[in-house]
């Protein structure tokens, strides 16, 4: 009898193991026994990691990682310490790491496990000195021949100076083919002056608890832009339309913002350079998104979006400003706009009324079009405190 | 004994109305007088056309059978091959009962030949529109009274002209002519308007004069011909708020719209800003796919069975939409291979497979060069052979022809459900 036992405890844990290590393909066990947790990091030697943190994104080379820190490690002996010194030019204003398996695998080669049970994944994390911005952590969403089957993102998140838990929930979602275990992006925007942080402990978990997250409605006020550095931010000015040529963005420009530290500048030239004769900017979530990505935000408590404006000389026009209208596999639920607007000198307020409008799914959270027919000289002006209230 | 029995009876009788009224979405306004076509509104704003007692949904098609080789200016209502004979019997097939024509040709007694043969003929009735001066060089000049006064004139002589056709279901003021009170296409002004210094107010200040005029003509109309609807031809539901109120007696809105797979908030919106019933004017799908730069049937199928699903959604009867969508003309019957390049006689003998705009909600082919994917050449819901048959380019019917008539045949609103189980 004793024997029998011993020998269906070993079963058990080969069994145990073999699921653990289950990659797509050879998971016929793993209907048997599902784990509870699947690693991605504990320590620099832990045998349970599974993921390789080779994936460097954007500014790579702002980027210094110790993988085996061992200041004040959350559990064991070491954690991972990163250290982002953004450049001030030129760059892509970003950067990031993602947790890969196989090591540098963006979708090429087979390496995804089958997580299907675990319902979040958790890590621990802390800054330096506190306040530390990581725009935001992704979970899944690598593309490729071999994709992901999920994209989970959470964030931003402000770090403390001493260790906090946080959570990605993942209930519902398909997670049968995951081969980006974790990422982190942050921006230089956010963080002007660099930080430094430290992450442990990074692990999926099986807890029934956690039920599938219902598509939330924002609460207001809901920012679009604050300030540069402001992590309350949402969407990104990427939608260059008409004659992008003609046009220079600064978003942190210290020329007499409204409120804070910084506005918007915009310099329209009048250039035509590309020979639309108009330009115009889509704020959009994630960047560059015509439609093609399913990430709306539902609005459906905002009654109107207020910004302000002041124009370089005044007399500026404006077409139009508008909220939502972009349009694709996965479009705006609606649109509204204000315009066209003349631009005063002295910083303006305007809004656009969304009463009565369908704004549970929005991806252009703000938009802005002029053309030359209306400024032949082009146009510079200057926004600040988009918001949606 | 008998008073008991004669309350029993009454109260009876009282509880069966309230069935009817509340279950059965009877009009809840006592019915007009008896006009042959005619809006019957029920509760929540949900409408229903009647034509001659019957619901009528709107299968329609706009239909400008330019042959290859020709352009808009080509008479074809004076064709002697009549190609609406052959086409009319194709339409039939798969149930079109609609079509709609832009404006009269200037022959009066062949627009009345074309209308009675299709309707005769092949059971299809005409919705007749005009496009109340859009296209006059330089600009449609609403704010002018000599303008407006001839544009009435034109308007009032079609009515009565046509009126008394059988075949005719409603009338159209306009295709988004709204667009030039914003300044979109051909902006108009007048000495009022540029004498304001706001450019909010101006776009207010058009839109004011125009409704103001289309409402005026709907009025006229009504008093000539209290048989059919007036429908104001609108670019998507861009205006609308003012319509409400200075178009209050348009019977209905005819929206062009082009918004792929779905019309999103379309029906939804349309109540919070003119509530009126509604037909899409023009929709639809081209079939060339402008990125991978061959022609693909099955987007433009595609894009059309599932807008008229949701056209379906929305009609009165349905339980799941708005109820205020009375049907859909789709654009349109064939292509027309002189848009493209529409000043090059040699570009009307070609089918271009250029394209001169863009829309996302395409989005099959939409990372085309410079995201041109919409081919105007390309919309036909019936191809053009270079081939004659009966002294007409020969029609070859496409998937989406096929698709539809399907689709009406056993409207299916639910299909991804179905396939789950």
């Amino acid at each position: 009898m004793r024997n029998k036992i011993i020998g269906m405890c070993v079963l058990a844990m080969v069994v145990s193991v073999t699921a653990a290590f289950a990659q797509e393909g050879t998971v016929s066990s793993e209907s048997l026994v599902k784990p509870r947790e699947f690693v991605v990091y504990l320590d620099k030697n832990s045998r349970d990691n599974h993921y390789i943190p080779s994936g460097w994104m954007g500014d790579y080379s702002d980027i210094r990682m110790n993988d085996q820190a061992a200041d004040n490690p959350h559990s064991g002996t070491t954690c991972i310490q990163f250290t982002y010194t953004p450049k001030k030019a030129p760059s892509q204003g970003w950067a990031g790491v993602y947790w890969q398996n196989p090591a540098n695998n963006w979708g090429s080669k087979k390496g995804g496990f089958d997580l299907t049970g675990m319902t979040k994944l958790t890590f621990w994390a802390r800054g330096a000195k506190g306040n530390e911005v990581i725009q935001k952590v992704v979970v899944g969403g690598i593309k490729g021949t071999y994709a992901d089957t999920a994209a989970v993102e959470m964030g931003p998140i402000i770090l403390t100076d001493s260790w906090k838990e946080y959570t990605v929930n993942l209930a519902g979602k398909d997670l049968t083919y995951i081969s980006g275990g974790l990422s982190w992006v942050t921006t230089g925007d956010l963080n002007p002056d660099g930080i430094i942080f430290y992450l442990d402990d990074i692990k999926f978990v099986a807890d029934s608890t956690v039920l599938p997250e219902a598509k939330k409605s924002e609460n207001m006020p809901f920012y679009v832009y604050a300030d540069r550095s402001s992590p309350n931010n949402h969407f990104i000015p990427s939608g260059w339309m008409g004659d992008y040529g003609d046009l220079k963005l600064d978003i942190g420009s210290k020329e007499d913002p409204y409120l804070g530290d910084t506005c918007i500048k915009i310099t329209y030239n009048g250039k035509a350079t590309q020979g639309a004769r108009w330009a115009g900017m889509f704020w959009q979530n994630p960047p560059n998104n015509w439609g093609n990505v399913d990430a709306g935000f539902d609005f459906s408590k905002a009654t109107k979006l207020t910004f302000w404006a002041r124009g370089e000389k005044g007399g500026e026009r404006i077409e139009e400003f508008k909220v939502g209208g972009i349009m694709g596999e996965f479009s705006d639920s609606d649109s509204s706009t204000v315009g066209p607007v003349l631009l005063n000198k002295e910083w303006t307020q305007y809004v656009i009324d969304l009463k009565g409008k369908d704004l549970t799914y929005i991806i252009g959270g703000f938009c802005w079009a002029a053309n030359i027919d209306n400024n032949p000289e082009g146009a510079i002006f200057y926004l600040d405190e988009i918001k949606y209230e | 004994m008998r008073k008991i029995l004669l309350i029993l009876l009454l109260v009876s009788a009282l509880a069966a109305g309230i069935f009817v009224a509340f279950y059965l979405k009877v009009p809840v306004l006592p019915p007009a007088p008896e006009r042959k076509v005619f809006i019957r509104t029920f509760e929540e704003s949900r409408y229903q056309l009647v034509v001659e007692g019957n619901p009528y949904i709107i299968k329609g098609v706009c239909y400008n059978p330019i042959p290859i080789g020709k352009n808009h200016e080509y008479d074809w209502w004076s064709d002697p091959h009549k190609p609406w004979l052959v086409d009319g019997a194709l339409m039939q097939e798969i149930g079109i009962n609609t079509v709609r024509f832009y404006q009269a040709g200037q022959n009066q007694e062949a627009v009345k030949a074309v209308i009675a043969d299709l309707y005769q003929q092949h059971g299809i009735r005409t919705i007749m529109g005009n496009w109340l001066g859009f296209w006059e060089y330089p600009c449609p000049f609403y704010g002018d009274k000599d303008f407006q006064e001839r544009v009435t004139k034109e308007v009032l002589e079609m009515v009565r002209l046509y009126k008394d056709e059988p075949g005719i279901l409603l009338w159209v003021l306009g295709n988004e002519n709204n667009y030039s009170c914003l300044g979109h296409v051909n902006p108009w002004s007048n000495e009022e308007i540029d004498k304001e210094p706001d450019p909010q107010k101006q776009k207010k200040m058009r839109l004011r004069i125009y409704y103001t005029f289309v409402n005026d003509l709907a009025r006229q109309i009504h008093e000539i011909d209290p048989d059919h609807p007036v429908a104001l031809g609108n670019g998507e539901l861009i205006g609308l708020e003012d319509a409400k109120e200075y178009a209050p007696d348009i019977d209905l809105v005819a929206s062009i719209i082009y918004r792929g797979k779905t019309f999103g908030n379309l029906f939804k919106s349309l109540k919070f800003s003119f509530d009126r019933p509604l037909f899409l004017a023009e929709f639809g799908a081209d079939c060339y796919d402008a990125y991978k730069k061959e022609e693909d049937q099955n987007m433009q199928a595609f894009f059309l069975e599932s807008q008229w699903r949701q056209i379906y959604q929305h009609l009165a009867t349905s339980d799941s939409g708005e109820g205020n969508c009375l049907g859909g003309v789709m654009f349109e019957w064939t292509d027309e291979w002189w848009k493209h390049q529409e000043a090059s006689p040699d570009g009307w003998t070609v089918h271009d497979t250029g394209s001169n705009w863009s829309n996302g909600s395409y989005y099959f082919d939409i990372k085309a060069e410079g995201n041109k994917n919409m081919n105007e050449e390309w919309f036909g819901l019936v191809g053009l052979s270079e081939e004659i048959e009966n002294g007409i380019n020969k029609r070859i019917p496409r998937k989406a022809y096929y698709v539809i008539r399907d689709f009406w045949k056993n409207p299916d609103l639910n299909p991804e459900k179905r396939k789950k189980k």
